[in-house]
């Protein structure tokens, strides 16, 4: 019965029917309550959101795969604590991590979010040595700015320690049929899926279970390794258990799963408890990598998604026989886990609110969190390596179970480097141009990423991460250009569509902005981006109320989505309201100290309050982060020369200058500072150069006004004036040179009113 | 002129505003107007460079009747009103944590509805406080219906705004010599300040803003 039922849940998981699916579990749980049992319960709750359960039920457990379940369910409900506590037990410290490149992620993550970054740091290392495809921990220890130099670690040592891991892996497997059901399981297509069964039959070896597909292979590992099946949970404990996404798996799976209900029933429950798990991880891999080769192939014929994601399922049923064949099991375990963690770590580290949208939406939609877009580069990066090794065995599969399977192990050898070659070389481009954009080293980032074949740069991701440089780069004519493309590649993508309404902000493009706040909403209401969106569209039209409205909004839907925390910050000194603003851009901080906008908006706030030392440590820190934005040294610049240091602030402005040259405001600055120090002369041709490159701006006018004013060529004084008036300044600035004009033929005051 | 004129005298005697209220306000207008009286629009039209000053600011009032508080001034609902309780003249008085910019009272009162408690003489001072108030401007409306606009600006442009610590708005009479007074609604108007901080002028072309912040 246990058997039945566990097989139950696991089909009405892979169907989405979540409340079957956690009614049976809880029966079964109740009938037979072991660990394994509630750790599939627990994953049952996960998939569906409700992550509190999951934590009534784990809570106490030891075993390393409920440690890092109970961790994942602590981390959802934001238990930072506990979920530490459960990954890295207080009174055994030198307890393996669960999970392996997994539980380092989800640990990072967490010591991340309680702000120690250099935990935070060393333990997603760890997981990234331990998996060099996660790229989700390169991408956290990126935006934590700790990467140097990405062709560390996606360098061919990474590629030769895959290969290691598969091959010990493969190499137990050869102790006992290892070879054949490598190959059984990289010949996995779906046109032979018929075939498998019957040339599993052929082995005779436990024929009921090898009747299905290699899934079932690891069943019949079972028996042959056999070493105590306590060993197997610990060897299985499948990772795949965190998969948080729920996505429908392609029909060949289904059949798998079939066939494979039929081989269990002779097999002890334990055994299927395991089984049963790791498959489901596996349809749940490939089921994400169906998503990522739908997003990559977009309009692939399905069927070559079935296919491509068929020889996924072989590479992780590979990985998965080679799990509960290999005796040092943790190696292996922490490959499998990082194979999957992959996959499913970033989706734990999606936000909660992804659980929940997820859910109701086609397998296909392309809503990634961040990274996640990366981490499916990752997976069909995996998939393109399982399709390379297994390209050519697919076409002659008969042929090579009857052939001799060394030959077969060494073909596969090498097809498994070069395949972990050519995908770490391709992470190391991307991982290269993320960490250079990071760092806001944007030009070269650019460079890097133009690297890129044509078919990844025309991918959401990197047109998005282009669009974010040339934001970045204050060039918003080509981050409008490539954002819309990242749209129109991919309509539903919604990470970094914040930083593109930012954008259309800038531009003023009021109609644009509307329009893709209602696009971003009709795709997902619950998304933190599209509700900034939708508060930029109000702030352009000066209604900061609403916009403030819409930013909290977008804090309560994710509290960890920093940019809805600094434009709330934004919209709080708009409105005047300093100490609030404060404490949304140090909230901000606490989540992302690399955050330089919030750097700034903090030291534009003591502008605003003329507490200038303040203003100027904050924003040197933001300097710190972004040496090279030229508006962030014009206003360290400002901020130097209102602390009366001329010097310093004449030379940031020059850097400035020379950082950007399209940028006029360093000029502007320059001349007022010249002014200040009375160098009229130099401030005049600063001013004269800004006539040229920006001639519609009345504030040069009007300064050009005043310092002819001081020389007392009235004349050209007034042309000045009069042309700053017919550029329409606000009525603030009509006052003031309107004054400036009936004050013209009388002396200077002594208070200048510059 | 005189159409109007004609027309005016059909409608007001009868007291009955059933016809169409935009030729009785033209009417009103008109005759107002030429008496420099302010009559009030249905429209609160402000500039775009203006923004409200006051909310922020401490409001208090002479008197006023329980139920009908300063409140109702602020809530941005034309149905609730202050009513005064005491001898005239009537004040508002309106104090801001730091000297402001102020361009624009604007006042919302009804005619129809509050006949002999709508204000018709106001007067508004400003000053550092209670002890130096001194008068700006003086305005008197004739039977206003809507929004009443009363500019703080001088006639020298260097007087656009008035820079001060406190306002005070004077109900110095009422239409038809009510005692008490109903407003409705107050707001305060003064310029956006620079959002660029440090800068002698605001910046009007793309080039310079899109440059001026990081968001």
């Amino acid at each position: 019965m246990e058997t039945l039922m566990v097989d139950r849940v696991q089909n009405s998981l892979r169907f989405f029917m979540h409340r079957n699916a956690i009614f049976l579990c809880e029966r079964l749980c109740a009938e037979f309550p072991t660990e394994i049992n509630l750790q599939l319960l627990a994953t049952c709750y996960l998939q569906n959101g409700k992550a509190y359960c999951a934590y009534q039920i784990l809570k106490g457990t030891s075993m390393p795969h409920s440690r890092y379940l109970f961790a994942m369910s602590c981390f959802q409900m934001n238990l930072l604590q506990e979920a530490e506590a459960a990954l890295c037990p207080a009174n055994e410290p030198n307890v393996e991590v669960p999970d392996g490149a997994a539980g380092h992620y989800l640990l990072g993550l967490i010591y991340r979010y309680m702000g120690r970054q250099a935990l935070a740091i060393e333990h997603l290392m760890q997981a990234l040595t331990l998996d060099p495809l996660l790229w989700a921990a390169y991408d956290e220890l990126c935006v934590l700015g700790a990467i140097e130099e990405a062709n560390d670690y996606f360098s061919d040592m990474a590629a030769q320690r895959i290969q290691q891991q598969y091959l010990s892996e493969s190499s137990s497997l050869n102790s006992s049929n290892g070879s054949e059901f490598y190959n059984l399981s990289s010949n996995m297509a779906v046109t032979s899926v018929d075939s498998i069964p019957r040339q599993s039959k052929q082995l005779g070896n436990n024929t009921r279970e090898i009747a299905s597909l290699p899934l079932s292979v690891m069943i019949a590992k079972v028996p042959a390794s056999n070493s105590g099946s306590s060993n197997f949970s610990q060897y299985i404990t499948p990772p795949a258990a965190t998969q948080l996404s729920g996505v429908a798996p392609p029909p060949l799976c289904r059949n798998v799963h079939v066939s494979f209900n039929v081989a269990n029933n002779d097999v002890s429950t334990k055994l299927n408890n395991i089984a049963v798990q790791a498959p489901r991880r596996k349809v749940l891999d490939e089921g994400k990598l169906r998503k990522v080769s739908g997003r990559l192939f977009s309009d692939s014929v399905p069927r070559r998604s079935t296919r491509l994601s068929a020889e996924a399922i072989a590479v992780a049923s590979s990985n998965a026989t080679q799990v509960i064949g290999n005796g040092n099991g943790h190696t292996s375990t922490k490959f499998l886990g990082g194979f999957s963690s992959s996959s499913s770590s970033k989706v734990n580290a999606a936000s909660s609110r992804s659980l929940t949208f997820r859910k109701g939406h086609s397998w296909i939609s392309e809503n990634f969190d961040e990274g996640r877009r990366s981490e499916a580069f990752d997976d069909s990066r995996m998939e393109n390596m399982a399709t390379t090794s297994s390209s050519t065995s697919m076409s002659g599969d008969s042929r090579y179970l009857e052939q001799g399977k060394a030959i077969g192990d060494l073909a596969q050898d090498s097809r498994l480097i070069n395949g972990a070659q050519e995908l770490l070389c391709l992470l190391r481009t991307l991982g290269e141009g993320y960490r250079l954009s990071c760092s806001y080293r944007c030009q070269e980032a650019l460079d890097v990423y133009l690297k890129l074949s044509e078919k990844q740069f025309n991918t959401g991701w990197v047109l998005s991460q282009v669009g974010k440089i040339h934001f970045e780069l204050v060039n918003y004519f080509e981050a409008d250009h490539f954002f819309d493309l990242a749209r129109r590649v991919s309509p539903s993508i919604l990470e970094s569509m914040d930083i593109y309404s930012t954008v259309l902000y800038h531009m003023k493009e009021e109609m644009k902005l509307s329009y893709l706040a209602k696009e971003l909403l009709s795709v997902d209401r619950l998304s933190p981006q599209a509700w900034c969106a939708l508060g930029n569209c109000y702030s352009l039209q000066k209604d900061h109320e609403t916009a403030l409205k819409n930013f909290q909004r977008a804090v309560q839907l994710d509290s960890r989505f920093v940019y809805a925390h600094t434009l709330c910050g934004h919209e709080y000194v708009e409105l005047e309201d300093f100490e609030n603003g404060i404490k949304c851009y140090q909230s901000a901080l606490q989540i992302d100290q690399r955050h330089y906008n919030s750097w700034y908006g903090l030291g534009v706030v003591y502008l605003r309050q003329e507490k200038f030392k303040f203003a100027e440590h904050h924003l040197h820190k933001a300097y710190n982060i972004n040496p090279r934005s030229s508006v962030l040294m014009c206003y360290l610049g400002m901020t130097q020369h209102a602390l009366q240091r001329n010097e310093d602030a004449l030379e940031m402005i020059e850097r400035a200058i020379s950082a950007d040259k399209q940028n006029p405001l360093p000029v502007y600055q320059k001349a007022i500072i010249l002014v200040s120090l009375e160098c009229y002369d130099e401030a005049l041709n600063e001013l004269e150069q800004l006539k040229e490159s920006a001639p519609h701006e009345s504030c040069v006018y009007a300064l050009m006004g005043k310092i002819y004013k001081r020389f007392e060529m009235h004349e050209k004084a007034m042309l000045c004036f009069g042309l700053a008036l017919d550029l329409k300044p606000p009525a603030a600035d009509v006052a003031t040179i309107k004054a400036a004009m009936e004050k013209l033929y009388l002396p200077d005051e002594m208070d200048d009113t510059l | 002129m005189s159409r109007v004129w004609t027309r005016d005298r059909r409608v007001v005697t009868a007291g009955g505003r059933q016809a169409a209220m935009a030729t009785e306000l033209d009417g009103e207008e008109e005759t107002a107007a030429a008496a420099g009286k302010l009559t009030g629009s249905p429209q609160l039209s402000v500039e775009d460079d203006l923004r409200e000053m006051a909310k922020n600011a401490a409001w208090s009032v002479s008197s006023y009747k329980p139920g009908n508080n300063v409140l109702s001034l602020r809530d941005d609902n034309l149905d609730t009103y202050w009513q005064s309780d005491g001898a005239q003249p009537h004040l508002v008085n309106i104090q801001f944590q730091k000297k402001v910019k102020l361009q624009l009272v604007i006042l919302y009162v009804d005619f129809k509805l509050d006949e002999s408690y709508t204000p018709s003489k106001i007067s508004i001072r400003a000053g550092d406080g209670f002890h130096n108030l001194k008068e700006i401007k003086t305005v008197e409306l004739m039977k206003p219906v809507g929004w009443v606009h009363i500019s703080l600006s001088g006639n020298d442009p260097r007087e656009t705004f008035i820079n001060t610590f406190m306002l005070q708005v004077a109900i110095l009479s009422n239409h038809l010599n009510g005692r008490d007074t109903h407003i409705r609604q107050i707001k305060i108007y003064g310029p956006r300040p620079n959002p660029v901080p440090l800068q002698p002028f605001h910046f009007t072309s793309q080039e310079f803003i899109s440059y001026s912040t990081i968001r």
